[in-house]
């Protein structure tokens, strides 16, 4: 047992992020949510006691903060083993059955949807963020200033929940379930202050600023490389058709193109061979890049988008 | 020391028991209810000591949702944070009904022999 019993919801919840410290953030995250419902909702249920007194008698009704941690923790662990994706065995098999075994996980093709979708989602982030900020200031000023604020702020953090839920989809990074709690009731300008100190508020508003350029970039390398790639692929098959007598007017090579000593012309078949190689090779890596850009994507939302204990 | 033998016998017992009950008490539910008021509902029909702790519903409700047998939808709420409403799903009413008959099924077979009527 702690060394004392909480007495208020504050410290509940702080000795409860302590017992959880070492989990996952988002599980952090939700976990407090949960607890600061009902712990809200029992003080209100008794006004005739005070807060004080309601915190006593917790630990034996909704339980003390260890073993509350625990429940999540032993959930967690169940949930997790059994909701996991089979890898495909990528530790023992050789070099090519690792290389093409992309093909087999499902997180790679959601990695590349993600890519696609970036440039979307980039673009109204990053507009939101522009609009937002600047009709802020310019409101200032003005009676609506205030909670054109709070709204603007509070759709950063729907938004920021939604992107995350969409990359534990994608990626299978743990993200929070559950929004940010505002925190106990207080006065707009209290709030307001709340939220311009808090770290998330403002990493929360990098994050989408980033994604325009991010995705950017996602989208123009999974664009280029399919096309790129899928094209060289069906390069073998055009000149088969052609061998059978096909007349098309696609021109493989403008000239006689020269690849070491070899002169491809247009109707090499040898040439056509090479460049379908080419074509899956450029689709293999974009697969493996997609999965460790997902991957990645998903590290650096979590540390923009999720900060422990704040 | 038979105080934390029985708790833990207690709480393996809890692992599959609460989602049981979860179930049971949104299916009986005409309407739809949150963490608190389930809660809330449990610790009346539960007299004396109890058998697990308000504060372990949660994460499990959560599962149950995430495993489809639950819907959910979110209210905001003056007292506190939004609160969150559960509705069990078809999905959720057809293994309620599986597992109800399992949890039958295993409690006739358990008190047989701890009441000796199997002799």
């Amino acid at each position: 047992m702690s060394a004392h019993a909480p007495r208020s919801i504050d410290e509940y919840l702080k000795q409860l992020r302590a017992a959880l410290e070492g989990q996952d953030p988002a599980l952090i995250q939700d976990a407090l949510y949960d607890a600061e419902e009902y712990l809200r909702a029992e003080v209100a249920a008794h006004p005739d006691k005070s807060e004080a007194d309601v915190l006593e008698l917790i630990a034996s009704t909704y339980g003390a903060p260890e073993e509350v941690a625990a429940a999540y923790r032993d959930t967690e662990a169940k949930v997790k083993a059994a909701l996991k994706t089979p890898v495909p065995a990528a530790t023992s098999a050789s070099g090519w059955k690792r290389f093409f075994g992309v093909y087999l996980d499902p997180r790679a093709y959601t990695s590349i949807f993600y890519m696609l979708l970036a440039l979307a989602t980039g673009i109204v982030y990053f507009t939101i963020v522009v609009t937002g900020l600047s009709l802020s200031a310019g409101f200032a000023v003005l009676i609506i200033g205030i909670p054109f604020f709070l709204a603007f702020i509070g759709i950063t953090r729907v938004i920021a929940l939604g992107e995350g839920r969409l990359l534990e989809a994608v990626t299978g990074e743990r993200m929070p379930r559950r929004p940010v709690h505002p925190g106990p009731p207080a006065g707009w300008m209290k709030r307001i202050g709340e939220m311009l100190t808090d770290v998330r508020t403002w990493t929360t508003l990098l994050y989408m600023l980033l994604m325009l350029p991010l995705g950017i970039v996602y989208f123009t390398v999974t664009v280029t490389g399919l096309a790129v790639g899928l094209a060289f692929t069906a390069a073998p098959l055009l000149a088969f058709a052609r061998w059978l007598g096909w007349d098309s007017d696609v021109t493989l090579f403008s000239d006689d193109a020269h690849i070491g000593g070899f002169v491809l012309s247009d109707h090499s078949m040898f040439a056509a061979l090479i460049l379908g190689a080419l074509g899956v090779l450029i689709v293999t890596l974009l697969m493996h890049a997609a999965r460790g850009i997902g991957r990645g994507h998903a590290h650096l939302a979590k540390a923009l988008l999720v900060v422990p204990g704040a | 020391m038979d105080d934390s033998q029985a708790r833990k016998f207690q709480k393996d017992l809890n692992a599959g028991l609460v989602a049981l009950v979860l179930l049971a008490v949104l299916d009986r539910s005409t309407e739809d209810l949150y963490g608190y008021e389930i809660a809330k509902r449990l610790q009346k029909a539960n007299e004396g000591e109890a058998l697990f702790k308000e504060g372990t519903i949660y994460p499990v409700l959560r599962t149950l949702a995430a495993g489809g047998l639950l819907t959910s939808r979110v209210v905001p709420s003056y007292s506190g944070p939004p609160r969150r409403y559960y509705r069990i799903t078809d999905e959720g009413r057809s293994l309620l009904s599986q597992w109800s008959g399992i949890w039958r099924q295993t409690r006739g077979f358990v008190d047989r022999f701890i009441e000796g009527t199997d002799s």
